[in-house]
């Protein structure tokens, strides 16, 4: 009886911790544009190389390729197609959620990048990879500089 | 520095400007909790001491009443047999006398601490506790002590049920 496995501790005395191990993350000079620009004026930012003609969305500071500093922001359509998808049905604690939520990378049209969103007002099961998408913007004065000031895409 | 870069980009920020609105910020704190449990043997005694007794465990291999009991003898390597209920006196096996409190202040009045061998536990097994109710000159090894408990309904299941040892 002595070597019965206890496999949960909260079956027996126990003490419940929290460790707080928090962070502050910033964006940096070019994500802090970019999340400015979304905050005030409803726009997306993105960065272009001229040498090897890549559109970063997000965009970057540095080119991938060629490590050149990136200094020409061009605005681009808040519009996309879905790349990839998946359904969840569960929270990131694991609990059901009450409806299925779909998360779509989103390639932004004009740039050769893109971005993880929730895409919503469409039926689950008539997802296609290619679906033309656009942004739903949070209403200015709601949005705090973050990318949940797109409140998510819907289909064109 | 490279050959495009001659000098670093960025804004050196003090933490004060962090909490700030200064830059826009993501604050998060991972949902990591944990459970630590006080293991079967250490969890019954508490459970227990909440109850207003004092429980240990035999091993019949060595014939030792273990307080707080184990589930394995350590002098034999093999599992403990049974519970046994030991006594809430005990003897001063040793003490001490604490002019400091636990934060390291000086006090007049000194914590007296001690090793007491529990009453129906082997010789030499016993809880340390505190003492109380008794002149700090007049303690000895070998005094006879008994638990001072809290009222039942204050008890929570720690060593701090009881709140000290007074002479018997």
């Amino acid at each position: 009886m002595s070597f019965d496995k206890i496999r949960d501790p909260r079956k027996i005395r126990h003490q419940i911790g929290d460790m707080e191990c928090d962070y502050v993350y910033t964006a940096g000079i070019t994500g802090e544009r970019f999340y400015l620009a979304l905050r005030d004026e409803g726009k997306l930012l993105a960065t272009h190389c001229e040498k090897c003609n890549i559109t970063f969305m997000p965009p970057r500071m540095y080119c991938d390729l060629c490590f050149g500093e990136l200094t020409e922001y061009k605005e681009v359509h808040p519009r996309g197609v879905i790349e990839s998808y998946t359904i969840t049905y569960e929270n990131r604690d694991g609990k059901p959620l009450a409806e299925p939520l779909v998360l779509a990378f989103i390639k932004i049209d004009g740039t050769d990048g893109g971005l993880i969103h929730t895409v919503n007002e469409i039926q689950p099961q008539s997802l296609k990879i290619g679906t033309k998408v656009e942004a739903v913007f949070e209403v200015k004065g709601k949005r705090k500089g973050a990318l949940t000031d797109i409140k998510h895409f819907k289909p064109v | 520095m490279s050959k495009n870069m001659k000098t670093l980009p960025g804004t050196p920020l003090s933490g004060k400007e962090l909490k700030s609105d200064k830059v826009i910020t993501f604050n998060w704190r991972p949902n990591a909790k944990y459970a630590w449990s006080a293991g079967i043997a250490y969890g019954r005694f508490l459970d227990e001491l909440k109850e207003g007794r004092i429980i240990g465990r035999r091993c019949r291999r060595c014939e030792r009443t273990i307080v707080p009991p184990r589930m394995f003898c350590e002098q034999c390597f093999v599992a403990t047999d049974e519970w046994v209920y030991v006594k809430d006196t005990g003897t001063i096996n040793t003490f001490s006398l604490s002019y400091l409190d636990a934060d390291a202040n000086r006090i007049k009045e000194p914590i007296i601490v001690a090793v007491i061998d529990l009453d129906g536990a082997s010789p030499g097994i016993g809880i340390l506790h505190k003492l109380g109710n008794v002149d700090p000159k007049k303690i000895d090894v070998g005094m006879k002590v008994k638990a001072v408990w809290k009222p039942p309904e204050e008890r929570e299941g720690a060593v701090t049920d009881i709140l000290f040892w007074e002479p018997l």
